[in-house]
């Protein structure tokens, strides 16, 4: 479990994190969702104490991070920023954090096993590749064997192999009743494995909820037709508002599609097409998010 | 203790750290040669008020104002190779407390400075006195109170140094800055000869190094406490400014 209670970071004039609340929950991937520069990684490295909040305070199983006697053991994380010594092997950065937190170092052989990295445990790390430096990233979160894990872009980068990978990884951890909280930028990425959505732009919360609920019927409906003016005029006389859709269709708010199916019956009118609209998670985030991107488009 | 243990581990497994403490003991040592041979060769063809001021322990050490650079080197990659690297925050997440982090480089940093300075500092009279021996100079015998003093505190003063190495690399966070900023500062004292003599003479008197250096070798006009403790204060101070930078900016 994870509680930010008004978290807040500026960097002089830059206010990077404003204001959020949010609570993470254990059995589920919450994802971090917002464009570059909403704010995902700055929060991110204060729950981890790394960087430290204007205001505001974020707790980990209830305890501030610097307060973790072992805070490997409560909370993993793989920031964005790859921090492995290059001259280090991959097993001695493991063996020191794993010492950090008085860990055996035959825990540094399973999470070596667990992402396969066994092979190349005696390598330095600098000669990685993205998706190996990416492997020991988790391993090194994954030591602790910790209920809540912090992971910020993990697929960022990977071939599509490594994003399978760690797609899987991510919701068998879940699975397994951990809390994982996942940044993003992608909201295509977060359809495929989050079941909560956390959503930023400009450091400020936008929305939050399950994820179901970002794609359901927006109470628009598609009404295609050959007599799309009279339908029109027709339908907004019922009290329904119209709009012209991108290929010609009807966008038709304020009435269900059985009256409408009934009123186009009644008038005789043929109808093509009519379809409860459903948003897609995509167009649900630009909607979010179109007045909080920071660098024009998100990415 | 723990946290300890995890320095050594990142410590030993980096070779720029291991190198740097060899290369510092080997440099003692040759430098002690080195310096001690060119003056067996001045003191073969000195005239006898020359004879006279011939000092075989201040000239036999002249080498330690190098080793000093090294071993206050070697301090700063304790925390600068983490910063060079990215691996702080790392390590900072690992370890939560920040105190405790900084406390274990400190610790760290003792263990291994301690035991090359003590290296250094013996080698370096070794092979010093023994080559003024050896070139028909006159030489110091460890028995002597000033050789002794020297012995067993310069090796303390050393460590200090590193521990000043430490601090710097904590708060320019890089290793190029911190050893350029703990050479100059070290080394000013040798630069200011050309300074008017109040200042000189007051620089050479008291700055930190400096003060503890004449002190423990016997060439400084204040008690040794007093020239150990200027240094040992300097030091302090700057491990707590290190520290609260360390504890009040992100990581
Ligand atoms: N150390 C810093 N100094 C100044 N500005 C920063 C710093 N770190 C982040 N920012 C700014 O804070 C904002 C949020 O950045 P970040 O947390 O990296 O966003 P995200 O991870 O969502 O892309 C950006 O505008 C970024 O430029
Ligand atoms: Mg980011």
């Amino acid at each position: 479990m994870i509680q930010l209670n008004g978290m807040t970071k500026r960097h002089g004039e830059v206010l990077a994190v404003d204001d959020l609340t949010f609570t993470v929950r254990p059995g589920l991937v919450t994802g971090f969702l917002g464009p570059n520069g909403a704010g995902k990684s700055t929060t991110m490295r204060m729950i981890l104490g790394l960087d430290l909040p204007t205001s505001g305070t974020a707790t980990v199983n209830g305890r501030l991070h610097q307060d973790l006697p072992h805070p490997l053991r409560e909370v993993g994380s793989l920031l964005e920023a790859q921090a492995v010594h290059p001259r280090r092997t991959a097993r001695k950065h493991l063996l020191y954090l794993a010492q950090t937190n008085d860990l055996p170092p035959a825990r540094v052989d399973e999470v070596l096993d667990l992402v396969g990295l066994t092979d190349a445990a005696d390598r330095p790390a600098g000669v990685f590749s993205l998706g190996m430096s990416q492997r020991l990233g988790i391993a090194a979160a994954l030591l602790g064997d910790p209920p809540v894990l912090l992971l910020d872009e993990p697929v960022n980068g990977l071939d599509p192999e490594g994003v399978l990978w760690i797609r899987t990884l991510i919701r068998g951890l879940a699975a397994e009743g951990r809390t994982v909280l996942v940044s993003s930028h992608l909201m295509s990425e977060m359809a495929l494995t989050a079941d909560r959505l956390v959503v930023i732009g400009k450091g400020r919360l936008i929305a939050e909820a399950a994820i179901g609920e970002f794609t359901g019927n927006d109470g628009a409906v598609l009404v295609r037709t050959p007599e799309s003016a009279s339908f029109a005029r027709r339908l907004e006389l019922s009290g329904a508002h119209v709009r012209a859709g991108r290929d010609g269709e009807l966008v038709v708010t304020g009435m269900t599609a059985p009256d409408m199916g009934r009123l186009a019956a009644a008038e005789g009118v043929p109808l093509f097409e009519l379809t409860p609209r459903r948003t897609s998670l995509e167009e649900a985030f630009m909607e979010l998010t179109r007045d909080s991107v920071e660098y024009g488009a998100a990415r | 203790m723990t946290v300890l243990g995890a320095e050594w581990t990142k410590f030993s497994s980096i070779r720029a750290t291991m190198t740097l403490s060899l290369a510092t003991v080997a440099a003692s040592a040759a430098l002690g040669f080195l310096f001690s041979n060119a003056s067996a060769r001045q003191y073969a063809t000195a005239t006898p008020q020359e004879r006279l001021d011939f000092a075989p322990l201040d000239l036999g050490m002249r080498g330690l104002f190098v080793v000093q650079l090294l071993v206050a080197a070697l301090g700063v990659l304790v925390a600068s190779s983490e910063y060079g690297s990215g691996t702080m925050r790392a390590s900072v997440a690992a370890v939560g407390g920040r105190g405790r982090l900084l406390a274990a480089k400190a610790g760290m940093t003792v263990l291994t400075a301690l035991p090359v300075s003590v290296a250094g500092v013996w080698l370096m009279y070794v092979a010093g006195q023994t080559t003024l021996a050896a070139g028909g100079a006159p030489y110091v015998m460890p028995g002597d109170p000033a050789a002794l003093r020297l012995l067993l505190l310069g090796p303390l003063v050393f460590t200090s140094l590193a521990l000043f190495g430490l601090a710097l690399g904590f708060l320019l966070r890089g290793t190029a800055p911190a050893v350029n900023v703990s050479t100059a500062f070290l080394l000013l004292p040798i630069l200011s000869t050309a300074s008017p003599a109040p200042v000189r003479d007051f620089i050479s008197a008291y700055w930190p190094n400096m003060a503890a250096f004449q002190t423990v070798s016997g060439t400084s006009e204040l008690p040794v406490w007093v020239g150990s403790g200027i240094l040992v204060g300097f030091v302090a101070v700057m491990l707590i400014v290190a520290y609260v930078q360390f504890k009040n900016r992100d990581a």
